[in-house]
């Protein structure tokens, strides 16, 4: 097992990540920007290192400073969280060409997965479903026609490089097609340096659903259900919940199936997310996250895992602490994911922290790094904290998250709290009648 | 029952000159902000024969946390009588990495205090990720102190050298 880990991010996730460690007895040290010197995690780390000024790209991003750090505190590993390098093939390869170990994949399945095309001709070779498209990359606007005659509309043209959302134009009838085709290609260049595109059938009124996967790197991989996160804003989550309402035990163990084997036959090590969107009973790939996600906690909640330390487990060398048969979920979780941002327009909203009070009480998981007195930097992602809830049905979780969302105090910045105690008197959210277009036309609606 | 306001505040004086003389300081002030608008600044100093380090006084929240051995590295030098990071001719370190005072084991090194040093003159060498990064100075000047033991770890922002 390792003695020391480096932990290669910042916010809520480093402080998650240090804590795993603490509980395994593995040394932590914390790298930061001159930015985050006051950061909780910086605080509570056995050693940290300044990589750099505020800018990510100088220091979160900054491969050589990371590695330095490793080099001059003697860490073995890097554990590199969500975001910023934890799907960079290039430096899980320089990692490794160090002698250090890199917690998570190898960097030829980041490398697969994180070119959507390549990732989605893996996945439909390995039998998972995939959104009716185009085989591969469209290069030019005559083959986009021919592709969408035997697609059908709407379709959306997507960037190769892009994900998370970003580079995607729709089209919903053939006149339509020329336009987002061109506006694609020429934004993806822009915003990825690579124009190369895809067609995939547009879905109505899917779901967003994911299924948790892990695998030991052997051959052997679980899969951990399903969570919903069909509630987004511009394609980010903002509330996922897992189970997902509308999936049964026979579903989820024929899908979790079918992803569990698709990960072990490459020999996938570590966490995995495969994305899905669900609409009548089907599902359709979309993207793989090769990675630790944001909204993990709710998967711990139900089955009772600690995922990051399964994570270190695993690379490591030894094997997951469980097999697909003692993965039984148990009640309801749900996760707000918390921004300092102005409502309604979710404008970025830093500052100082007067006055910040966790709620606590049975079933009730705050993940965050902030504290009184502390001061949010205009230089990240204005994710300040998740506010994860557990109960044993999901009429009992939403009284419980309602019950928590009450008691949490976040003062002196912006914040959306106020959008969680509006969404939980919504009878579409209390009988989980949503789809992944739902939140976006409530935002609209309330304005 | 809570006591008087100017009680708690003066017991809160006493506690620093005690700190002050237990520690062999020469100065503490500090900041306590009790509420908005609210706030007491309390400075207590005394003479003493023999120099002394002045320091900050710790925040009354949680203790900062131990940074790279930069700083015990430092500190095991002769303590610096004013923070070398709030000195204005700090020459910080751009980079991540083992700092190095000569070119090579036996080599003399590359400057000693009270030499001049022109713009762009190799001061030292940060050692990262197997290669050798020549540090420059970032402007003519006399060295005044070097702030790093040869080998010693340094972060970015790490006070290398304090040139006037």
């Amino acid at each position: 097992m390792f003695k020391k880990i480096l932990i290669a991010n910042r916010g809520e996730i480093a402080l998650r990540i240090h804590r795993a460690c603490k509980e395994m007895g593995i040394a932590t040290v914390a790298v930061h920007s001159t930015a985050d010197a006051h950061a909780m995690h910086v605080r509570m780390a056995d050693e940290s290192v300044c990589i750099g000024p505020p800018p990510a790209t100088q220091s979160y991003l900054s491969v050589p400073n990371i590695i330095s750090a490793c080099e001059i505190t003697g860490a073995e590993a890097i554990h590199p969280g969500y975001g910023f390098l934890s799907e960079n093939a290039a430096f899980v390869q320089i990692v490794e060409d160090h002698g250090l170990t890199f917690i998570g994949p190898t960097s030829e399945h980041i490398r697969l997965m994180g070119d959507k095309i390549t990732a989605k001709e893996t996945m439909r070779d390995l039998g998972v479903p995939c959104v009716p498209g185009s085989d591969g990359g469209v290069p030019t606007l005559a083959a986009a026609q021919r592709v969408a005659g035997e697609v059908g509309f709407p379709l959306i043209v997507k960037a190769t490089a892009g994900g998370g959302g970003r580079g995607m134009k729709l089209a919903r009838g053939p006149e339509d097609l020329a336009q987002a085709f061109q506006t694609a290609r020429s934004e993806a260049k822009a915003a990825f340096g690579n124009d190369e595109v895809y067609l995939e059938r547009y879905l109505g009124r899917p779901r967003h659903i994911e299924i948790q996967v892990f695998g030991d790197g052997k051959g052997h991989a679980v899969h951990l259900g399903e969570r919903d996160c069909s509630l987004q804003r511009r394609h980010q989550k903002v509330f996922e919940e897992a189970p997902s309402p509308v999936i049964d035990a026979a579903t989820r163990a024929r899908i979790g199936k079918i992803c569990a084997e698709a990960v072990a036959r490459i020999n996938y090590a570590g966490a995995g997310t495969i994305e899905f969107l669900y609409e009548d009973g089907e599902f359709f790939f979309i993207e793989m996250n090769t990675r630790l996600q944001v909204e993990h906690p709710v998967t711990e909640a139900i089955y009772d895992v600690d995922i990051v330390q399964e994570q270190i487990r695993v690379a490591a060398g030894l094997p997951m602490s469980f097999t697909q048969d003692d993965l039984v979920p148990a009640g309801h979780a749900i996760e707000c994911r918390i921004n300092a941002e102005r409502l309604p327009q979710f404008t970025p909203s830093p500052g100082r922290i007067r006055t910040y009070y966790a709620p606590g009480g049975l079933g009730v998981r705050m993940d965050s790094a902030i504290y009184d007195g502390y001061v949010i930097p205009p230089y990240y992602d204005s994710l300040i904290g998740k506010l994860i809830v557990h109960a044993r049905t999901r009429d009992l979780a939403l009284a419980r998250l309602r019950r928590a969302l009450s008691e949490l105090i976040i003062d002196g910045v912006d914040n959306t709290m106020p959008l969680f105690h509006a969404l939980l008197d919504e009878p579409d959210l209390q009988s989980g009648r949503y789809d992944i277009h739902w939140l976006e036309k409530w935002l609209a609606r309330e304005s | 029952m809570s006591k008087r306001p100017q009680d708690s505040d003066v017991d809160f004086i006493q506690a620093l000159a005690e700190m002050l003389r237990a520690n062999d300081l020469t100065e503490i002030e500090v900041n306590r902000e009790y509420g908005d608008a609210d706030s007491l600044t309390v400075r207590v100093a005394r003479q003493i024969q023999h120099a002394a380090p002045v320091l900050a006084a710790p925040a009354p929240a949680a203790a900062p946390a131990a940074h790279a051995a930069a700083a015990a590295s430092a500190a095991s030098t002769p303590p610096p009588a004013l923070d070398p990071t709030e000195d204005p001719g700090v020459v910080p370190s751009p980079m991540v990495g083992t700092a190095y005072l000569q070119p090579e084991p036996e080599a003399p090194p590359f400057v000693k205090v009270g030499d001049a040093v022109t713009e762009g003159q190799t001061i030292l060498i940060i050692e990262a990720m197997k290669t050798m990064n020549q540090i420059p100075a970032p402007r003519a000047g006399r060295v005044k102190r070097i702030l790093v033991e040869d080998g010693s770890p340094v972060e970015f922002g790490a006070p290398l050298i304090i040139l006037e």
